[in-house]
């Protein structure tokens, strides 16, 4: 059911669904004869009715959503800002990373970041501000007896930060040598490669570099001024959870909110990214025993196309992410001992591309053997679809396990918030569950026939971290080979692979395709 | 041994428990509206099997789920020499299954195993590999061939598809110095599969998919510290404190003795030391204390007892002069200075674990403020005491470089801070702080089911009761200046102090 959204003290969607769920016996025999046997094992009916937050709407127009929970004194506040770095212009994405760590280590309007600190300390409060490409949040929970106390300081984090300049100066020192520190672990510089890679010159393929970290372009100036696009009250949500009811809460909100300035202008949708990579392998050269491995391509499953949409999570889940009995996990680590761990991602954006990708590690005699593992193990998604037994037990595991989802109230009010600042229904998860339910063998045959076909296998991007004279050999034979120097491209600027990359060789490749691709791992900051 | 006393107790705990719970069918199921007790006070029922295998139940009923926590005390420590990773492989292949579980033919299986041991035996009685590496490699090979005819019987993976297929979240299982824990989440209606799935393993694990378990737990090894700067560091620095102590050794294993390992090793040190009376269960979530001691009885009981590792008596001599080691490595500098200090039941430690919060526990703390924020020469710096807790361990403090500064300037900033609290005890205000957060922290634990689980069975299993780790911090409250400033005199001298550096090759200064 969808909540209608209602004013002041108005419940909504008061009760759920009694989630059911159904003893699944398996075979096998318990040895003792007064224990029984697992196929005998009968497991109650979990009736358990999810708490749900209860939806409030502020004077200033502000939604809330709120969960009481006595169980300790505690009591904790979230903001959810629609907004974040993904709607900057590239020339100020130093300031849009900038904003959520130094929300709480620049100091506000009263106080200074010592004081703050001292204050937030002495209140034992925990604080968190982060923004995630289309999103900046921040939250803090505090022991109820401090309510007062530290929830001003922490309005006035949000509402009125200072942006000290010590403390930009020690963000941006902390961010330089970040840069600097990409390359030192192979599975973040393979990351980091690889999003720049495919999505280039575009938000989400953006990585701060030093270009980004110049002095001029982090002034407290600059700095308010990225705060107040996003960090305004018409793109705020909140939430409340603990120990503290409603009548205690409401007022102090109001206060909270008090001069909260409004938004100047309505954000602009970032344009949809302009892919860059061609097919093939990209290598970069690493002197270590063990290669990092990423493949991938787009994907053009879309959330609002829910049938395609709840096959990819099924069919993913049998594929690549669901830990040990996933297909890729079961080839090439329980059967093949390549790799510890191997696991795929299949991301299904509203409007742009998604990716589809599989990322591993294994010693550098076994990567191009790897590689053509793994890219069997996809082939035969399309040729030996999963069967029956293969999608019950990944529809079994997710229906099974939904009570995770209601663990704690600040899980129920944060989902919540994210739904409602994404456009999604309230009642997503819900939709969700019932989605994932009906998805069928024949669908998700339907689905890698679609997008992922067994022809297509030469149609990814493969991007190796690593050392290529310890290859074992065959490289040649999944596409054309480019090098990449792994100390360049972190600057940010905008760069065509094509023309830094060179054809080893050694390496003789075949060019198979002119399509573009685009890709992405998500980054979140967080800042405590 | 029952220990009824408690059962008794809990009743009356739990009975006031339910008492206070408000259900309101009608605002839909609320949280608890009663107060969790906190620290030592909370109401863990503690039951104990004939065969010493012990079980802490604390029933909570926030969602309907439950975490289980399950520790052998037998980790690194208990390796000798040669055999390194031995804990850790073990640990892994206690996902592979029984004999009636991941198998279709368990009898054929077996067979096969005695073949491939014997081949093992003879890569083993090889005394130099080097010269003998194609024989070596054929034997390997003929082993790796036997695996294969071996997989045919396999239903892979079985263990974790069962619970997984039932819901269950997070299963996994770690292996530190002392000790080695397997751990899941389940919906509550399904504990029962738990307590037959996790005795099942324990009764009748079988094995299988050695050799490639082996080679998996090598590439582990390669990614957490062949090729992970941070990873190579820690090792180094362990390696170097400890001369003797097996806290020196690395929980992973040195890659040349994980290659050594063979399946009977493995086989043979779990029959004799991951008994029942070496292990602790801890269950916290919504389940009837009563109805899982039935089940510990039904599923657990008829464990035999066995041996417990030999206790690890060798000690640490004390240090006497600094010793420093540096890791060449393609990557920036970090650094890691240790100081050894008395094990986690030593009265100093409560003065110790202050004055970590005092150095490295926030944005007001000393090493952050000097470091980070007012010379710049660092972008992070942390504090920590281990790699254990039993035995005579480490208090280091480890911290990333700010470019272009160097390790020694860390070096420097740091020991002057020490310096300082050697003459001048900290503030009262600054103590007042870490006593608040501390207060706090103790409410947060209760937060999480699997917090609270690994917290009762580490307690329990490492210090014989689960209230220790509760008691412990509450004595950290009791610290007062002088306590820090005293152990900062007796333990942070520069003979008793190990420190190890990671640099590039052209920043390895010349000694």
């Amino acid at each position: 059911m969808i909540p209608h959204i209602c004013h002041n003290s108005c419940r909504i969607a008061a009760i759920s669904a009694i989630f059911m769920i159904i003893s699944s016996p398996q075979e096998i025999m318990a040895q003792n004869p007064e224990r029984p046997k697992i196929e005998d094992l009968k497991f109650a009916e979990l009736e358990f009715i999810p708490p749900e937050a209860i939806r409030y709407e502020l004077k200033s127009g502000v939604d809330v959503f709120f969960l009481e929970d006595h169980s300790l004194p505690l009591v904790s506040i979230y903001a959810r800002f629609k907004g974040g770095s993904r709607h900057f212009p590239r020339n100020e994405l130093g300031a849009a990373s900038a904003v959520p760590i130094l929300l709480r280590s620049g100091g506000t309007a009263d106080l200074s970041p010592d004081s703050v600190n001292k204050l937030l300390e002495f209140y034992a409060a925990e604080t968190s501000f982060g923004g995630g490409g289309g999103t900046s949040f921040g939250s803090v929970n505090m022991l109820k007896r401090h309510l007062d106390d530290v929830l001003e300081i922490w309005g006035n984090l949000l509402k009125s930060p200072d942006f000290d300049s010590t403390s930009i100066e020690v963000w941006r020192g902390q961010e330089l040598e970040d840069v600097r520190r990409k390359q030192d672990t192979p599975g973040r510089l393979a990351i980091s490669k690889f999003n720049h890679l495919l999505f280039g010159d575009h938000p989400v393929g953006w990585e701060l570099g030093e270009d980004d970290l110049e002095k001029s372009d982090l002034t407290k100036k600059i700095l308010g001024k990225a705060h107040k696009k996003i960090y305004c009250i018409d793109n705020l949500i909140l939430g409340v959870t603990g120990d503290v009811t409603w009548d205690e809460i409401e007022p102090r909100l109001e206060r909270m909110l008090l001069g909260w300035p409004e938004c100047n202008d309505p954000l602009k949708k970032p344009p949809p990214p302009s892919t860059v990579a061609d097919y093939g392998v990209y290598i970069v050269p690493r002197d270590i025993e063990q290669s990092t491995i990423i493949l991938g391509r787009t994907s053009e499953i879309k959330l609002d196309n829910h049938s395609d949409y709840f096959s990819s999570r099924i069919g993913n889940s049998v594929l690549g992410s669901s830990g040990l009995t996933s297909r890729l996990m079961t080839r090439i680590r329980t059967e093949e001992g390549l790799a510890y761990s191997v696991a795929s991602v299949w991301t299904a954006p509203r409007s742009s591309q998604g990716i589809f990708g599989i990322m591993t590690q294994t010693k550098s005699k076994s990567t191009v053997s790897t590689i053509l593992a793994i890219l069997e193990v996809l082939q035969n998604m399309s040729i030996n679809p999963p069967d029956k037994n293969e999608v019950k037990n990944a529809i079994d595991r997710i229906v099974n396990g939904f009570v995770f989802n209601f663990q704690n109230p600040g899980q129920i009010v944060s989902r919540q918030m994210l739904y409602i600042s994404q456009g999604l229904p309230l009642d997503w998860l819900t939709l969700y569950l019932d989605g994932i339910q009906d998805v069928t063998t024949e669908g998700i045959e339907d689905l890698f026939l679609k997008y992922l076909p067994a022809h297509e296998m030469d149609k990814m991007v493969i991007l190796i971290v690593g050392n290529p004279d310890e290859f074992d050999p065959g490289l040649s034979e999944l596409g054309t080979i480019r090098i990449i120097d792994p100390e360049e491209n972190f600057s940010g600027k905008s760069y065509n692979p094509g023309e830094l990359s060179k054809v080893d060789a050694n390496m003789d490749g075949n060019d198979t395709t002119s399509k573009k691709l685009p890709m992405h791992i998500s980054k979140t900051r967080i800042s405590h | 041994m029952v220990l009824d006393y408690y059962w008794t107790l809990f009743i009356r705990c739990f009975t006031a428990f339910l008492l206070i719970v408000v259900i309101n069918m009608g605002e839909g199921l609320q949280y608890c509206h009663a107060q969790l007790a906190t620290g030592s006070d909370i109401p863990v029922v503690e039951h104990e099997l004939s065969n010493g295998m012990r079980f802490f139940v604390l029933p909570r009923i926030e969602s309907p789920t439950v975490s289980f926590v399950v520790q052998y005390q037998i980790g690194s420590v208990n390796e000798v020499p040669g055999k390194t990773g031995l804990a850790h492989l073990l640990e892994h292949l206690l996902f592979k299954g029984t004999s009636t579980l991941g198998t279709r033919n368990a009898e054929a299986e077996l067979a096969i195993f005695a073949r491939m041991d014997a081949i093992q035996d003879s890569i083993q009685m090889i005394e130099d590999k080097k010269s003998n590496a194609a024989k070596v490699r054929s034997l390997q090979e003929r082993i790796e061939m036997l695996e294969d005819d071996a997989r045919a019987y396999v239903l892979p993976n079985e263990f974790e598809r069962i619970l997984s297929n039932n819901g269950a979240r997070g299963l996994n299982a770690s292996t530190n110095t002392e000790s080695t824990t397997y751990f899941v989440e389940m919906p509550s209606n399904r504990a029962e599969l738990w307590f037959m799935m996790e005795s099942e393993r324990m009764r009748d694990p079988v094995f299988r998919e050695f050799y490639t378990e082996r080679n998996v737990v090598a590439e582990e090894r390669r990614l957490r510290v062949d090729t992970n700067p941070g990873g190579l560091l820690y090792e180094a620095h362990m390696k170097k404190s400890f001369d003797v102590h097996p806290y020196g050794q690395p929980v992973v294993g040195l890659m040349s003795d994980i290659q050594e390992l063979g399946r009977r090793d493995v086989q043979d040190y779990y029959y004799r030391y991951y008994s029942p009376n070496n292990t602790v269960v801890a269950i916290v979530g919504d389940v009837d204390p009563f109805q899982m001691k039935e089940w510990a009885e039904l599923y657990f009981g008829d464990l035999e007892a066995g041996d417990l590792p030999p206790p690890v008596t060798v000690l640490e001599p004390e240090q006497t002069n600094e010793k420093r080691v540096e890791v060449v490595f393609d990557a920036e500098p970090q650094i890691r200075i240790g100081w050894h200090v008395p094990e986690e039941q030593n009265s100093d430690v409560a003065a110790l674990s202050v004055l970590s919060s005092l150095l490295t526990g926030g944005r007001t703390s000393r090493l952050y403020q000097r470091l980070v924020v007012k010379d710049r020469i660092a972008t992070l710096v942390t504090s920590v005491m281990g790699p254990g807790s039993k035995f005579p361990r480490l208090f280091t403090v480890e911290a990333i470089t700010l470019s272009p500064h160097s390790t020694s300037e860390i070096e420097e900033a740091v020991y002057a801070e020490l310096d300082s609290l050697r003459h001048n005890p900290p503030s009262e205000s600054e103590l007042q702080r870490i006593r608040n957060r501390l207060e706090a922290g103790q409410i947060r634990g209760l937060t999480s089911n699997l917090g609270l689980a690994f917290n009762l069975a580490g307690s329990a299993s490492i210090h014989g009761d689960w209230r220790t780790t509760f008691r412990f911090i509450e004595s950290l409250s009791e610290v007062q200046p002088e306590d820090v400033r005293r152990v900062v005199e007796n333990y942070f001298t520069p003979e008793n102090r190990t420190v190890a550096s990671l640099l590039r090759t052209n920043e390895v200064p010349v000694r």
